[in-house]
């Protein structure tokens, strides 16, 4: 497909004419093998058994436009005022896009083919409440609370494979007719078996007790046993490069997260949580270098970058070619600022697809502009992107999830929606 | 239904109440005892080492240390040769916690204020361990998360416990209108949503900021216009309830965001006054309107028009009271804390009906509630969060205050609830889903295990379990504990029965 310039389709009034970006180029970079990376990846065949799925959940509402600005945007300066302002240049992606200078393993990846960004996407819903949004965007409904259990969770309900999450609770996106593993860091000592055994006999009438005992039990003894077989240099107590304290716990849930997906038979879904996107005020600090937003877009891209030094390393077997991570929030934030340097709650926003089997180095966008006119409501960017053509495709490939599940109790509605050709074929 | 009145007694002390280590001290009438705590939540334990802070003091106690930073940070930096990149002051930004911790300490260990942060969550969890009206401290505790300020934004760090003591407590059972108004326009909450940062776009002080030059050196954003977090948290998680949540259903039509653009002009001006208030004693409120900030002219809020000024706050929490759809949002969530995670509708209808009949009486709507066939099955389902669990267990092992003096919060931080730093303005969850999770139950597992070898042979488990749960003591349990290995594997099994780990 020929690329299409952003700077015409940003302009165009007509919305129908405007279409995927891809370039030429960036296409041609997914078969590059001067990637650093590249050479310690190894080249194997796999079945959707031995497939990764990570799920990156942002909290809070991620300001697309901060994460993956669009300086080529004729609007964009004028339109995100001191929001826009850079004090070290964005990283350029193709056509007018860029990420925020704290991504940059992120975009390292992208340039080796590893990562895609999907701009202007978000979820069937377009009002602006992050509990609703959430529940939407962990649920997979079309309408808040219409369902009480998560996408994921029922897509290994169909497939009946592993999920866990990197949390001592379980969110509701992995939530389904199967128990699912739930891990954090403790500080107290284990209990003995014998008093796990009794508790398991106490929870006799009491399943969901009994279910969770059960569940961190197993997860604790494989994890012996995986040690005992060495899984050399990927253990959880392995100490973490060194960084500022806020970030190393991210870090060793990532690590953890590899580690739990590497052992034997072990997960094939994990789930990251990340809080602190609502950034209501002074967002943009120093030109976008300091404040929250910016520290939290600097502990994302550690942990991206550390998923993918576990999944790729020596020992891991060539994880990464098999893994694809989704990163999304539950929505993006108004265009211009507010009052205060900050944003309030808006509507489209970017996600990032990454991972050794993903079809990357491209912006996958059908860009509708920043001009005031362009924007939903006069106000926010404007969703062209069901993050469901994100996902669709994803769960098809990582999971084996047949097309019939996927429509009928997945994510029910979404068959008419075009799956995005993230992936490798 | 006909229960005895052990088998009240045992709901009213561990579903209504925190626990208690013999259901005598419930005496012989159990909706009575509970009747008779309605009222206002007692005052909080403090510590006579470490007096407890108004919010006046935390106010000023902090920005007092946020100079102080700047004032060393501009010292450095002025030592410091080349033009380097200074980090900018953190202005009281405490980093975010953007993932699951293990441990997580109730404050930083390296910060100044920690004294203020720490003394606040013990009270906290003191008071409830100690109180003769566990009642009265379930309701408080169950307020204070519905209008939650938290401590993970750095800058209402010293405030979270002050907030509880001026705003909540005092008025747990009085109108939920004064409870509202209160809430909202405390300094803790007014900072914690940003409000103080939001200026009426056409109010005096945007257009002079507007005209003022700025240099390079200009460190202070400017501010132009509103910050909507308050407005839209207000509507959505204080009053009417998210527009997704169905309430809407018999409950009139909800809102727009031009509502909550609205009623976010309306709430221009009310502000925190932080060089003001270093200058005064602590006898003025510190959330304050300032005419300065405010948006001048009518606002329309669902539907009502408001004049410009002050009383028009007031006025609009006045209507968000008496809408129908605040009533049926408050009963569901009281429902739900009391009685099941997805409560009975019947018992929904009737509490909302009770509050938007007494124009939201919640003395009134209590009453109703203990009134309620549902709320007592004698089956124990809701269960207890992290906190509620903690200090569970202190009243019931007689620890009192002492559970706290090694961790501030008992280690409840560890088991996945950090005492008054809740995620996110919702608050913590209420709902037994959220607290399921395998991890969440082995840490339980667990800390039971910590505190029983703490305690060691001091407690018979056999007796304490008939005692303190009386008629809910199910066969099984009573059989493990008694053939518990030794005293300390008892405690455990106590701690983690379902008929302790439900109320």
């Amino acid at each position: 497909m020929p690329s299409s310039s952003a700077s015409s389709s940003a302009s165009s009034p007509c919305f129908s004419r405007r279409s995927l970006l891809r370039s030429a180029a960036a296409a041609a970079a997914g078969l590059a093998t001067a990637s650093p990376w590249a050479q310690l990846s190894l080249a194997t065949t796999a079945g959707a058994s031995d497939r990764k799925l990570v799920f990156v959940l942002l909290r809070g509402g991620l300001d697309g436009l901060a994460a993956a600005p669009v300086p080529g945007d004729p609007s964009f300066a004028s339109a995100r005022g001191v929001l826009g302002e850079y004090a070290s240049a964005p990283l350029p992606l193709e056509g007018p896009f860029a990420l925020h200078p704290h991504l940059a393993s992120l975009h390292a990846l992208y340039g080796a083919g590893e990562a895609a960004v999907v701009h202007a996407v978000g979820l069937p819903y377009r009002e602006r409440s992050h509990f609703d949004a959430q529940q939407l965007l962990e649920s997979g409904g079309t309408r808040p609370y219409e369902f009480t259990t998560g996408w994921l969770g029922r897509a290994l309900e169909a497939t009946g494979q592993r999920g866990v999450a990197l949390n001592t609770a379980v969110p509701l996106v992995l939530r389904g007719g199967q128990a699912i593993d739930s891990w954090a860091p403790s500080v107290l000592p284990e209990p003995a078996p014998d008093l796990v055994q009794r508790l398991a006999v106490l929870y006799q009438h009491d399943p969901e007790l009994a279910t969770a005992l059960e569940r961190a039990r197993r997860l604790r003894e494989e994890g012996t046993q995986a040690t005992a077989a060495s899984m050399a240099g990927l253990s959880g107590n392995v100490p973490s490069a060194p960084s500022p304290a806020n970030r190393g716990q991210a870090v060793q849930l990532a690590r953890k997260a590899a580690e739990l997906m590497l052992r034997p038979a072990g997960a094939q879904v994990a789930v990251l949580e990340m809080g602190g996107w609502d950034t209501h005020a002074n967002q943009a600090a120093q030109g976008n270098s300091q404040g929250a937003l910016a520290n939290n877009l600097r502990q994302l891209d550690t942990v991206l970058a550390t998923l993918r030094e576990a999944l790729a390393a020596p020992a891991a077997n060539g994880a990464w070619q098999r893994t694809v991570v989704v990163v999304s929030s539950e929505f993006g934030r108004e265009v211009a600022a507010n009052g205060t340097n900050g944003s309030d709650h808006g509507t489209g926003g970017v996600a990032f697809v990454l991972g050794g089997a993903v079809h990357g180095g491209r912006v996958f966008v059908d860009w509708p502009g920043l001009a005031p006119a362009q924007r939903f409501e006069g106000r926010d960017l404007r969703i062209t992107t069901d993050i469901r053509s994100v996902l669709r495709p994803v769960l098809q490939a990582q999971l084996g999830l047949a097309r019939d599940a996927l429509d009928r109790t997945v994510l029910p509605g979404s068959g008419g929606l075009r799956d995005l050709p993230l992936l490798r074929a | 239904m006909n229960l005895s009145s052990a088998q009240l007694a045992s709901i009213a002390a561990h579903r209504f109440g925190m626990g208690e280590a013999r259901l005598t001290t419930v005496g012989g009438d159990a909706r009575d005892w509970l009747l008779q705590q309605i009222g206002p939540a007692d005052p909080q334990r403090a510590d006579p080492s470490a007096p407890l802070v108004s919010a006046h003091e935390g106010l000023v106690r902090l920005a007092t240390q946020n100079r102080d930073a700047q004032l060393a940070q501009a010292a450095a930096a002025a030592r410091a040769s080349a033009a380097a990149l200074a980090p900018m002051a953190a202005s009281g930004e405490a980093p975010s916690a953007p993932m699951a911790a293990a441990s997580q300490p109730v404050a930083a260990p390296n910060d100044p204020l920690r004294s203020i942060i720490q003394g606040d969550v013990r009270a906290r969890l003191a008071t409830a361990a100690t109180t003769t009206r566990p009642f009265a401290e379930r309701l408080a505790l169950f307020w204070g998360n519905h209008f939650t300020v938290s401590a993970l934004k750095g800058n209402t760090r010293t405030v979270v416990g002050a907030f509880h003591r001026e705003a909540i407590r005092p008025h747990i059972a009085g109108s939920f209108e004064a409870l509202l108004r209160a809430a909202v326009t405390h300094p803790a909450m007014l900072r914690f949503l940003d409000n103080e940062l939001s200026a009426g776009p056409q109010s005096r002080f945007a257009r002079t900021q507007l005209r003022r030059p700025r240099s390079e050196m200009d460190r202070a954003p400017r501010i132009t216009g509103l910050n909507e977090n308050l407005a839209r948290e207000v509507l959505e998680l204080h009053t009417l309830g998210a527009p997704g949540l169905g309430l809407s259903a018999d409950g009139g039509a909800s809102y727009t965001q031009a509502d909550v653009t609205s009623f976010a002009r309306v709430l221009t001006g009310w502000r925190v006054p932080i060089q003001q208030i270093l200058r005064e004693d602590g006898s003025h409120p510190a959330g304050r309107f300032d005419a300065t900030w405010h948006e001048p002219g009518e606002k329309v809020v669902l539907g009502r028009r408001y004049g410009e000024g002050e009383g028009a706050l007031a006025e609009a929490l006045r209507d968000f009271t008496l809408h129908p759809a605040t009533a049926r949002h408050i009963a569901t969530k009281l429902a739900r804390h009391f009685v099941a995670d997805v409560p009975p509708p019947a018992l929904v209808d009737r509490l909302a009906h009770r509050f938007q009949h007494t124009q939201g009486d919640l003395a009134a709507v209590y009453r109703e509630l203990l009134a309620a066939p549902e709320a007592w099955s004698p089956q124990p389902v809701k269960l207890k969060t992290p906190e509620e669990f903690v200090i569970s267990t202190a009243r019931v092992l007689g620890l009192g205050e002492q559970a706290f003096q090694r961790a501030p919060d008992g280690g409840i931080g560890g088991l996945g609830q950090r005492v008054h730093a809740a995620p996110s303005p919702a608050g913590w969850p209420d709902r037994a889903d959220e607290w399921l999770g395998p991890d969440a139950v082995w840490k339980r597992v667990e800390w039971s295990l910590r505190v029983a070898e703490r305690l060691g042979s001091r407690v018979d488990a056999r007796a304490l379990a008939s005692e303190s749960l009386g008629p809910r003591l199910g066969d099984a349990t009573r059989l493990q504990i008694e053939r518990a290995a030794d005293g300390v594997q008892a405690v455990a099994l106590l701690l983690m029965a379902p008929e302790f780990q439900r109320r």
